[in-house]
């Protein structure tokens, strides 16, 4: 901790303490620190009673609008925006850079439209790049940095739990092929397939080599990793890592701390300790209670109606083939350290026991629609799945000069279109100003798909418009 | 050393210990320090390293695959007692377990075993084995299945009547199958053995272009000055790896450390003064070779008596000329006392090993530790090191934390990932004690462990003979840093390693490889997810994914 300012900080503001894991802290209006809450992540163990997680929730809601300063910690001068901790080769002056960063005040500065935990314009738009080469570009040339428009949030525990359901059925389907490929001494072809969705297929063989060419989709660890445009990300509690980082120069204790960089102060801003494991949960936890956009049907009997012939027209011309209306879903007991992180965050793994957020008691959650199994129907329209989204003829979408952790330029990850009627700009870079243009965007894999909307009389296309109208944030 | 000063270095000791505790705890805090569970007897390991004086020294082992489950099974010298195998039966990710296996020998040449190293000699893709022994060396087959032949009569191979201690070998340019030196200790028949008399040591190359090998050819490496370890070292950049052995002082007259030039149709060469290599003399026990700093230029830990030497090249911008540095003591390196226990003699080295137990992207330096026998003056209990390396590039003695700080006399070791988790675990052959077999249980908390960093096995598929591409650089890139690591047979102290190559990641979840091949060509950029156990096939497209299950 910064002592001096903590102190004095201290010494100005009474806190109201609380028996549960939060603290919500009442600063002084001369109070130059802004972070308001302190967890204590020794707390969160099991499954949260109510009162313990509607806490929770509210202290990460009360971070995700922080609007971080100096004195939280805010600013990495000797750090770049890298996910690995790595130093600047000399400390950066500026506080604020548009295109390398730190380019935010707070998560809401981007995450707002249309409320808290939304998207953004193109005005939000951010450049990420890996943060080790020429980490410090001061430009938006393609070169340096992939510009990426900022995404809405709500929904993402569902998302987050239906990866981590959808990666133990494809590692349980890669380890039956290999205990296959042993008792028979032979290899064994497995079709790689959880919740309907098609990961290509695995040859393993008896001494549990791995043919994995004809994966498609999803890393080679068969791991999904559901978050950023290009799903590059396990978890929700990574990305926050990496935008607080990235994006404020707030330094998570549990991957550039001591422990794992041998350095107290790794951004060197003066700050030690500057945002605890039990912080980053209370922002998990926040994230993955924002509820699920949900269809909502039009009051006009004429657009519901055209909304309904819309709706079949978007299965007709195979857009639900990526865009699946909805996943099933096993569990909402959210873990939170979850089992996908690796080191540098914290994973179920790296604690006694993980905090269990069960979603299933949120009021939302409750309303979800349910299938004969009891599994919850997660309203999607995605599949958690890349594809190749650009070619020649359709090459928007490729964009990019720069790969990212191994994706190719052309490829991402199936954008969910929950919300998308209230969450204009669209595309990647939030460079498409209406939905028709995106749809005509598409290439690759989804270019007959594109092709068949194209074709279709303008009265189609208007009603498959109005239905994708009919997927709002909540309101 | 005179009674006075030894008492005043006792009480200068004495003095700077609560010191150097703080400044150990303080740095230990900075580092993930691995927890180590001794489970030998448990995992039906039963393997003490007995005998008189001849062994003394030795004490080694190696661990390789079999049976092909891509299992690291080991093979234990046993001094007087018979040499041991035993086959890895260890779960996934769970509790160790061995079990004893025949190695397909007659007791009477099972015994008498000093160090094992293992090695694919005949490029048929299943590892043999050479055992050192005081009298006939002999080199067992590999069929498959964990089942061995006698192979020196089928390849010529000499084996001799020395007293041997040190092997290693090389893949020279254009050869299908290896180059081998034997190191050999005190020639016990000289006059006035043993003092004085160091036996020459040997270097066998392959003839001809044959199907089999035919060591009939052997080169002797004279003068000999009491080896006990060796070690082909690419030491200048230059492609061509010399020939670097450790001599024990204990014996020799007007002996020192030594490098061999080895160059390919050519006689062997030592490097003398006139070519800048230096006179160190020492106890020389075992070679570790690291590149520290990544530059391609390797650093080297010599172990002996006392304290440990860390040789980094004098003058990297001029690669050509072997000399040294010792930056032991500015690395905090140099090990020369026990680090617990009252005992504040100096140590006795024996095995090195540079290897990442804590996965954080820094090699750590791993010493076996023990008194040579009743030596009254230097410390009786004696535990190996575990030496963990910081972001500063200093090393921090952790050996007590780890858990390994046990009282036994230690001698060769075999750092390897037995139940293939990505944490190194580590099996310690000792004097007249069953082995420790360590295994890695990352990080010790209040209620269990918690992993480590990540990390990635690495396994080299090579054509035309040296199938596993012994000779061979990786390159792996993490970030903004890259690492180094050679594959070898030879140095430590008679042991070795055979199969995957073991990198720790820090806290990178993918990464990029690159491979110098043995004879000096790159690949391309293999890409790698971590935590992941992979295979790269000499010109395939990708690296390949093995999966290990239950």
């Amino acid at each position: 901790m910064y002592r001096y300012k903590w102190a004095f900080a201290l010494a100005l503001v009474p806190s109201v303490a609380l028996a549960g894991p939060v603290t919500f802290i009442e600063r002084a209006p001369a109070d130059p620190a802004a972070i308001s809450v302190a967890v204590d992540q020794g707390q969160l163990q099991g499954t949260l009673p109510q009162a313990d997680l509607t806490d929770l929730i509210e202290a990460g809601r009360s971070l995700f609008a922080t609007r971080f300063t100096g004195a939280d910690g805010a600013g990495r001068p000797r750090a770049t925006q890298a996910i690995i901790p790595t130093h600047f080769k000399h400390a950066r002056e500026m506080s604020f850079q548009r295109a390398s960063g730190p380019d935010a005040n707070s998560c809401t500065s981007c995450h707002l439209d249309p409320m808290a935990g939304g998207a953004g314009d193109f005005t939000t738009n951010v450049f990420t790049s890996e943060g080790t080469e020429s980490a410090d570009f001061d430009n938006v040339d393609p070169q340096f940095s992939n510009e990426r428009g900022t995404n809405h949030l709500f929904g993402s525990g569902l998302i987050e739990l239906l990866a981590r359901e959808m990666t133990v059925d494809l590692q349980d389907l890669r380890t039956e092929a290999v205990r296959q490929a042993r008792e028979t001494s032979a290899p064994v072809t497995m079709t790689l397939e959880s919740k309907g969705i098609n990961f290509g297929t695995l040859t393993a063989a008896p001494d549990g080599q791995l043919d994995m060419a004809g994966v498609s989709g999803v890393d080679i660890d068969l791991k999904v990793r559901p978050f950023s445009q290009k799903g590059v990300f396990p978890s929700l509690r990574m990305f926050t890592l990496n935008a607080l980082n990235a994006h404020h120069g707030m330094e998570a204790d549990e991957r550039f701390g001591a422990a794992m960089t041998g350095e107290a102060d790794f951004d060197g801003d003066g700050f030690v300790g500057e945002f605890s494991p039990g912080l980053v949960s209370a922002l998990v936890a926040y994230q993955a209670s924002l509820q699920a956009p949900l269809q909502t049907p039009f009051e006009n009997p004429a657009w519901q109606s055209a909304a309904m012939e819309g709706e079949m027209a978007f299965t007709a011309t195979g857009c639900a083939t990526c865009h699946v209306p909805s996943l099933p879903l096993r569990s909402l007991s959210f873990a939170d350290p979850g089992p996908l992180d690796t080191a540098g965050t914290l994973s179920a793994s790296d604690v006694a026991a993980p905090a269990i957020y069960d979603l299933g008691l949120l009021e939302w959650a409750q309303k979800l629609p349910r299938n004969a199994d009891g599994d919850v129907l997660v309203p999607l329209f995605g599949d958690l799945k890349r594809h190749v989204i650009a070619d020649n003829k359709n090459p928007h979408f490729a964009n990019e000069l720069m790969g990212q952790s191994f994706v190719a330029r052309d490829a991402f990850m199936t954008s969910e279109l929950w919300g998308v009627a209230d969450t204009a700009p669209f595309g990647h870079r939030g460079d498409l100003m209406t939905l028709d243009e995106v749809i005509l965007a598409h290439g690759g894999d989804a270019v007959q798909s594109r092709d068949a909307y194209a074709a279709l009389p303008q009265t189609e296309r208007d009603n498959l418009i109005t239905f994708l109208k009919t997927l709002r944030m909540p309101q | 050393m005179n009674r006075l000063a030894l008492m005043l270095s006792l009480a200068l000791a004495a003095f700077s210990v609560p010191a150097l505790a703080d400044e150990r705890a303080d740095a230990l805090g900075l580092l993930a320090v691995p927890q180590f569970v001794e489970q030998a007897a448990s995992a039906g390991i039963t393997q003490s390293y007995t005998g008189g004086w001849e062994f003394f020294v030795g004490g080694g082992g190696s661990s390789f695959d079999c049976n092909g489950d891509g299992m690291s099974d080991v093979a234990l010298a046993g001094g007087t007692s018979a040499a041991a195998l035993y086959v890895n039966t260890s779960k996934v990710g769970g509790e160790l377990a061995f079990e004893p296996a025949d190695l397909g020998l007659e007791e009477r040449l099972a015994r008498n075993v000093l160090g094992i190293y293992a090695l694919d000699i005949d490029a048929d893709e299943h590892d043999d084995l050479v055992l050192l022994r005081l009298g006939e060396n002999i080199v067992l087959r590999g069929l498959g299945e964990c089942r061995f032949e006698r192979a020196e009569r089928a390849w010529h191979i000499d084996g001799g009547t020395s007293w041997s201690t040190a092997f290693a070998a090389n893949w020279e340019p254009g050869k299908r199958f290896p180059t081998l030196a034997f190191g050999n200790y005190v020639d016990r028949t000289a006059p006035g053995a043993p003092w004085g008399t160091c036996a020459d040591n040997f270097l066998m190359r392959p003839r001809g272009d044959g199907d089999t090998p035919d060591y009939s050819d052997i080169s002797t490496l004279s003068p000999g000055h009491c080896s006990l370890s060796m070690l082909f070292t690419d030491w200048n950049r230059s492609g061509e790896r010399g020939l670097r052995i450790t001599n024990d002082r204990q014996y020799y007259r007007g002996g020192e450390e030594q490098l061999w030039r080895v160059e390919t149709g050519r006689a062997p060469r030592l490097y003398r003064r006139g070519d800048g290599w230096e006179h160190l003399t020492i106890w020389g026990m075992g070679i570790a070779e690291a590149d520290l700093n990544s530059d391609g230029l390797p650093e080297y830990a010599l172990t002996s008596m006392g304290d440990t030497k860390l040789q980094s090249l004098d003058n990297p911008a001029d690669p050509s000329v072997p000399q040294y540095t010792d930056t032991a003591f500015e690395r905090g390196a140099t090990a020369q006392q026990p680090y617990m226990g009252p005992d504040k003699l100096p140590s006795t080295g024996w095995h090195a090993e540079f290897a990442d137990f804590n996965n954080d992207g820094r090699e750590d330096l791993f010493i076996a530790k023990g008194n040579v026998e009743g030596m009254q003056d230097f410390a009786s209990f004696d535990p190996d090191n575990l030496l963990l390396q910081g972001v500063d590039g200093k090393f921090v003695e952790s050996g007590d934390m780890a858990g390994i700080g046990q009282e036994t006399s230690g001698r060769g070791a075999i750092v390897d990932d037995f139940n293939r988790d990505g944490l190194l675990d580590l099996l310690v052959i000792n004097r007249k004690a069953n082995v420790s077999l360590f295994r890695n249980m990352g990080r010790q908390t209040e209620w269990g462990h918690r992993p480590l960093g990540n990390w990635v096995e690495i396994s080299l598929e090579d054509q035309d003979g040296n199938t596993h591409g012994v000779g061979a650089r990786l390159l792996v890139k993490t970030g903004t840093v890259s690492m180094n690591r050679t594959v070898h047979v030879g140095g430590g102290h008679a042991s070795g390693q055979s199969g995957a190559v073991h990198v720790g990641l820090g806290l990178l979840d993918r990464g990029i490889v690159r491979v110098q091949w043995p004879d000096g060509s790159w690949s391309h950029d293999y890409r790698f997810l971590a935590n992941q156990h992979i295979i790269i096939r000499r010109d395939a497209k990708d690296v390949i994914y093995r999966q290990f299950i239950e």
